[in-house]
């Protein structure tokens, strides 16, 4: 049986705009020290350009802190009453350095229910798009909602 | 770090195992991290009352850090820019000031469009078994220059 899922199917195709977020050197520094990254080319200047780099690389997820800076409209799910972050996808394409003015484009991939051992749960997908200042995509982020009955 | 630590491709075979790497992601750490993920707190992340209304046993570890510290696994073994699919789902909350385990299996190996391609699974348990985090990653290595 499919179940026939309500919510607001006009915001397929709509592009959510945000940014550009300038990535700091701090910023990536403070990361890796949160997460305790402790390779040079995440944390030092010098080691990042001896390897070929712009300036201190960004770990390859880094990007994902972005994400809740997009406004995303609620989509009108008419179903369940909890909500909860149920999955996360960073897709990278290019390397993301400290002095990097990223944009983030994001825009809703897919809704779908599925049904396990604890009943059903629909999946909101939304993905977000990043490019640095010379257009370069730098990485696709996906990131799954559950709502559960 | 200088290339010779890190795995060529050619050396990679389905069914290596990598890691694991264990953490113990402290209060403060977490505190540190919605800083930077500009999360405002008090929240679920960071306080117990919060968590315990949201039906949580404790603070929990926001998504994005389990899976910035599930990617830092990947990094110390292929270097910083290998990683180029990282894709999880969030099983169980993920506690802090308990120990986490982070492994992997490599489940293929091939080259697609001139690149040499490494896929895996990865795991984050816990002391009891519990299995807070999986998913796949693909990671890009280079071939053993000849």
């Amino acid at each position: 049986m499919v179940m026939e899922l309500d919510y607001d199917r006009s915001l397929y195709g709509v592009e959510h705009e945000a940014g550009p977020f300038e990535v700091t050197q701090d910023m990536v520094r403070s990361f890796s020290g949160s997460i305790g990254e402790a390779d040079p080319v995440f944390n030092d200047q010098a080691a990042a350009h001896a390897a070929g780099y712009s300036g201190v690389v960004a770990p390859p997820t880094l990007c994902a802190i972005f994400v809740r800076r997009v406004q995303l409209p609620d989509i009108n799910l008419k179903f369940g009453r909890t909500r909860f972050h149920a999955g996360q996808r960073v897709q990278s394409r290019s390397p993301i350095c400290a002095g990097d003015h990223l944009t983030a484009s994001s825009h809703l991939k897919e809704v779908y229910a599925k049904t396990g051992r604890s009943g059903t749960m629909v999946f909101i997908v939304w993905e977000t798009t990043f490019r640095n200042q010379d257009g370069v995509v730098v990485a696709d982020v996906q990131e799954s909602y559950a709502a559960r009955e | 770090m200088t290339q010779s630590n890190l795995p060529y491709f050619d050396d990679v075979e389905m069914g290596d195992e990598i890691g694991p790497l264990v953490k113990v992601v402290s209060d403060e750490e977490v505190v540190n991290f919605c800083e930077q993920w500009g999360n405002p707190m008090p929240n679920r992340f960071t306080d117990p009352t919060i968590a315990e209304k949201s039906r949580l046993p404790g603070p929990i570890l926001p998504g994005v850090m389990s899976m910035a510290i599930m990617a830092q696994l990947l990094t110390q073994w292929a270097g910083p820019a290998a990683v180029k699919d990282l894709d999880l789902v969030f099983r169980q909350p993920v506690p802090h000031n308990k120990p986490l385990s982070i492994a992997a299996t490599v489940t293929d190996t091939r080259q697609e469009d001139g690149e040499n391609l490494v896929e895996c699974d990865i795991l984050m348990t816990g002391e009891q078994g519990e299995r807070y985090v999986g998913g796949t990653a693909l990671i890009s290595l280079p071939s053993r220059p000849a």
